[in-house]
């Protein structure tokens, strides 16, 4: 019932519950949800007022009700939410039969309180049973509705809305807290939100506290730019105020009804209040907008994919994704995938963002992979360096759920295509998750060879997505590129067939550009004039390699001509200082110095550049690395131990060594491979610990000293540790602690090492630590800086010099 | 060199040498991106504080037992509890240069911890500039975590503020506050004007600390 009502008239919320409880006595710090059960009667007034002021739904006294911040007290939480459920369906029982009139309870569950995981220690999975449990109880206790609110993590409302949407068949309205420039706490935007949260198909969508209504407006005009879905606008009493220390709110009713008019003349249809609005308020509301008519929500048509940091809406102007992170043809990342190598990965990544794509696409396919597993890895790990949105691209339907499962955001999904079992497959997904989808032009018969002919496929999938309820907006068409050396009409069909599809079915589209000139020499040439004929022809998206000058210099050139660069802002950041002579000047000062007092000094670039210069006069890789890389690590090394040189000087020596040592290593042929570590050394900061910069440095040392250096990351549980260090046969392990309440798991991750990989040595770091505390809890070294790591693990490994 | 400039080379501990060139135009660029980077937010509010017994307090809801923060508060009947945080842009910024460049993310650690210090002590500053005005003076902000005043009181302090809605502060299992680049304290408001005692690392017993303000 509620459900038909949604968008087709104006609906009222409540006021503030927290302000209200403490008038009645709850004191700061106090946990709200236990008066549920402690002061039942004060709680139940309170709703009673407000569906008395006009209120259609009710939030109980729900918001902080999850097993996270309910870990240790007196109730348990199906006590504690039964209660809640239960006071507010009784007032609304009786308001129902006191006024004729339908009303609501609803189950409100705010944030966990917890970070999530990579930034945070809780992971997605945690928070979503821990939500999960929450509107299980709220729906058995007989609640009307889900809202989700005051959210300001994009990735705990998607477990949230999934925990709900999972568990319990109730309605779900979702409200998040923008800031004055419409952002989130971590970083969001609104069309982001509003693509991730219509993907997840909620019912109702918006914004709460944080801002008074005035503010709200602004951000309200953005949303309703972007949402086809009934708005949910709940502003507090204006912007939070101080006076002797407390916080407090100053819009009286009358002006905060006046504005929450505006806001239903804006488009809002679901309206309350939040902290600082009383019943006063909603009352003074209610009887100002009660007659107002609402607009219904108006469809939209933008294709967008957001991820954590915001939204890249796929429009007129084209975009770049970035074709790297996809093992074909790539030896190297091939090598990384199979070892594991998660690090090689997150540097394509950041790579390919610097070099300006806005969506990266991210394939982990080879055979004898475990694919779901190392998906989901990647897309996690991926977007902890980088907040540009990703395309899931996978044809391993259980890789291609459980990446968009975990995907922070609105995921571009590649692909599917006219196959009807294909079909079958991906559109449920797009369905439950959301997300844009790229639609092949192959079907059952194979790739048309006219542009027509896919056309039609393209119809085919537009049409069977619809049954799915999934818009055009959200299929965005590859006609596909095939390489012109082997049908020299290809590139003609390609570029014929992007404007087809455009026009007829008005979509966007997507193209792997490379293709094109396979089997080509110079094939740079040939990829980028063609990928600047397809954006003429309508291309919205290239999949191409941004790291390619000649691409994108395609395509800040196409921006440009065609007017999507404003003052050519762009171009002129990008080409504004390009002289031809730079990079040589920089050669031949290169060659004033030598590689060793490059590296002392911490020129990466430099290092760079006299690396390559010696081995292309022929120096030997070896004679490189012992005459030049290690004496002047050597150097820099016993300079820090003196105190002469200083730790961000020891580190940019650090990083240039790191960097002639990938030139040489790129250097060798597959079958010269330079004598690889065989050092292996565990490296993770400790289980309930997120401070690993420590660690980090001592990495970067040690990798220096060609140690193989295993990096478990932080908050490492102790078994992950031990596991493995025997199934690697690690004779070091190097564990990282900053505070005191973190060195007892420490601890606990030495007494399994001992028992069950006794020959392995343990050195430890961190803050807190000093010999005594390491002896203490058994370590074999305490390393005071990490230069003393890496003589411990010389000395572990016998490689003392 | 301004004050957080030289903060930041003490972090990085060069102690009493000068700072050599390539690093002070690391910190410089450093600090232009914390800029754009950090989101200040401070959430505070007053309680009243009561001497339960020897060395035990309350503020409000928190009940501590501790020497130093008992000795800090002596005389007030008020105190000001607060949380501030740079925001969780900063370890995004840190976790990816410690892939790429980690001379640059350990420029970056100790830059944003002397712009956090330098964000409250300008807190700090209006804060017992205003009280001035009526009277009232503000002592020293004390951590939880320093000395005997306990991190296990994190968790009711960002109860008390609401933290965690207020300015998305939170805390992991460990204790930890998280965004990694922020603090919660106690600083007392006193009737009586006393001569400011030293705060802050000047008042730490760690007296062979590598990181330690030349005094």
């Amino acid at each position: 019932m509620l459900r038909d009502r949604l968008g087709k008239e104006l609906l009222f919320f409540d006021g503030g519950m927290g302000t209200l409880l403490q008038e009645k006595g709850l004191q700061p710090g106090e946990l709200p949800e236990v008066w549920n059960l402690e002061h039942a009667e004060e709680v139940m007034e309170i709703h009673r007022e407000y569906y008395k002021a006009g209120s259609d739904i009710v939030l109980a006294n729900t918001f902080g009700a999850n097993a996270l911040k309910f870990h240790d007290d007196r109730y348990g939480l199906k006590e504690i939410i039964t209660a809640a459920i239960t006071n507010a369906r009784k007032v609304a029982d009786k308001i129902t039969a006191e006024e004729h009139r339908e009303v609501y309870v609803a189950m409100d569950m705010g944030p966990t309180g917890k970070l999530l995981k990579p930034m945070g220690d809780l992971s997605f999975e945690d928070a979503y049973e821990t939500y999960a449990e929450a509107a299980r109880y709220g729906e058995e206790a007989g609640a009307d509705l889900i809202h989700i609110e005051t959210m300001s993590d994009t990735y705990e409302v998607k477990a949230a809305i999934l925990a709900a949407r999972e568990n319990t068949s109730l309605p779900v309205f979702v409200t998040m807290i923008f800031d004055e420039k419409g952002k989130l706490l971590t970083g969001g935007d609104v069309p982001g939100v509003v693509a991730m949260l219509e993907g997840l198909r909620v019912d109702a969508l918006g914004m709460n506290c944080g801002l008074g209504p005035k503010q709200m407006m602004p951000i309200l005009e953005d949303l309703m730019k972007y949402t086809s879905l009934p708005v949910v606008v709940k502003p507090n009493a204006g912007l939070p105020k101080q006076k002797d220390g407390e916080t407090y709110y100053d819009v009286e009713p009358e002006e905060f009804a006046e504005y929450m008019r505006k806001i239903v003349d804006m488009g809002g249809c679901i309206i309350g209040g939040c902290c600082g609005t009383t019943p006063a308020h909603i009352r003074e509301m209610v009887n100002r907008c009660r007659d107002m008519q609402i607009h219904e929500p108006v469809k939209k048509t933008d294709t967008i994919v957001s991820s954590y940091g915001g939204a890249v809406v796929i429009g007129d102007k084209p975009v770049v994704i970035g074709e790297r992170i996809n093992p074909t043809g790539k030896k190297k990342l091939k090598a990384a995938l199979k070892e594991h190598d998660m690090d090689y990965i997150l540097k394509e990544a950041i790579m390919q963002q610097d070099n300006g794509a806005h969506i990266l696409d991210v394939n982990v396919g080879l055979p004898d992979i475990d694919e779901p597993a190392v998906m989901v890895e990647a897309i996690r790990e991926i977007q902890s360096v980088t907040s540009l949105p990703l395309q899931i691209d996978t044809v391993d339907e259980t890789a291609m759920e459980a990446a968009m499962r975990i995907y922070n955001g609105k995921p571009m999904v590649n692909s599917v295509n006219g196959k009807q079992e294909i079909m079958d497959q991906v559109f449920p997904l797009i369905k439950k998750y959301g997300g844009v989808v790229v639609g092949l032009t192959i079907d059952e018969s194979g790739i048309p060879d006219t542009a027509e002919g896919r056309l039609e496929v393209a119809q085919k999938i537009i049409k069977e997505a619809a049954k799915y309820g999934i818009d055009k907006k959200d299929i965005v068409i590859d006609v596909l590129a095939m390489t012109i050396s082997s049908d020299p009409d290809s590139a003609r069909i390609t570029l014929d067939a992007v404007k087809l599809v455009r026009e007829k079915c008005g979509v966007r589209t997507v193209l792997g550009v490379s293709n094109i000139s396979f089997g080509l020499p110079y094939r740079p040439a040939v990829n980028s004039n063609f990928y600047t004929m397809a954006m003429q022809n309508g291309l919205s998206a290239g999949i191409v390699n941004p790291s390619s000058e000649d691409m994108m210099r395609s395509y800040y050139s196409y921006c440009a001509l065609m007017g999507y660069d404003e003052n050519f802002e762009t171009y002129i950041g990008k080409y504004g200082n390009r002289t031809a002579e730079a990079t040589a000047q920089s050669t031949s000062q290169s060659a004033e110095i030598t590689l060793s007092s490059a590296i002392e000094k911490g020129l990466k670039e430099e290092a760079h550049l006299i690396t390559a210069r010696m081995i292309g006069e022929g120096q030997k890789p070896l004679d490189i690395i012992n005459q030049e890389l290690i004496p002047a690590l050597d150097k820099v090394g016993k300079g820090f131990e003196k105190g002469t040189v200083f730790l961000p000087q020891l580190l940019m020596s650090a990083d240039a060594a790191k960097i002639a040592f990938s030139v040489i290593k790129d250097s060798m042929s597959g079958d010269e491979v330079m004598e690889e570590a065989q050092d292996k050394v565990i490296l993770a900061t400790v289980k309930g610990d997120i401070h690993d910069i420590g660690k980090n440095i001592v990495k970067v040392l040690l990798e220096n000293y060609s140690f193989d250096v295993l990096d478990l990351g932080k908050d490492v549980p102790p078994e992950k540790i031990v596991e493995t260090a025997i199934e690697e046969d690690v004779k070091l392990v190097g564990l990282s602690a900053l505070m005191t309440t973190t060195v007892i798991s420490m601890e606990e991750t030495i007494r399994q090492l001992r028992e069950k990989k006794p020959d392995c040595k343990v050195m430890v770091g961190g803050a807190v630590l000093n010999q005594e505390y390491a002896d203490m809890i058994g370590a074999d070294f305490y390393g005071k800086d990490a230069m003393q790591s890496v003589y411990y693990a010389q000395s572990v490994f016998g490689r003392e010099s | 060199m301004d004050t957080r400039t030289k903060e930041a080379v003490r972090y990085l501990g060069y102690g009493n040498h000068a700072v050599d060139g390539q690093t002070l135009e690391l910190i410089r660029d450093s600090f232009e991106e914390l800029d754009r980077v950090a989101d200040k937010r401070i959430i505070y509010r007053i309680f009243d504080v009561n001497v339960t017994e020897n060395e035990s307090l309350d503020i409000g809801k928190l009940h501590i037992t501790s020497r130093n923060l008992s000795k800090n508060l002596c005389g007030c009947k008020e105190a000001f509890v607060l949380g501030a945080t740079l925001g969780i842009g900063i370890d995004q910024l840190l976790r990816r240069y410690s892939l790429t460049d980690m001379s640059r993310a350990v420029v970056i650690q100790a830059s944003a911890a002397a712009m956090l210090e330098e964000y409250l002590d300008t807190w700090q500053k209006e804060t017992a500039a205003k009280l001035e005005a009526e009277k009232q003076y503000l002592r020293p902000r004390f951590s939880p975590g320093y000395g005997d005043f306990s991190i296990s009181h994190q968790e009711m302090i960002l109860r008390m503020l609401n933290a965690e809605k207020s300015i998305g502060l939170t805390l992991t299992n460990g204790g930890m506050l998280n965004p990694t680049k922020s603090v919660t304290a106690v600083a007392g408001i006193s009737r009586t004007k006393e001569r400011c005692p030293v705060h802050g690392c000047e008042a730490c017993r760690k007296t062979d600390c590598a990181y330690r303000r030349e005094t």
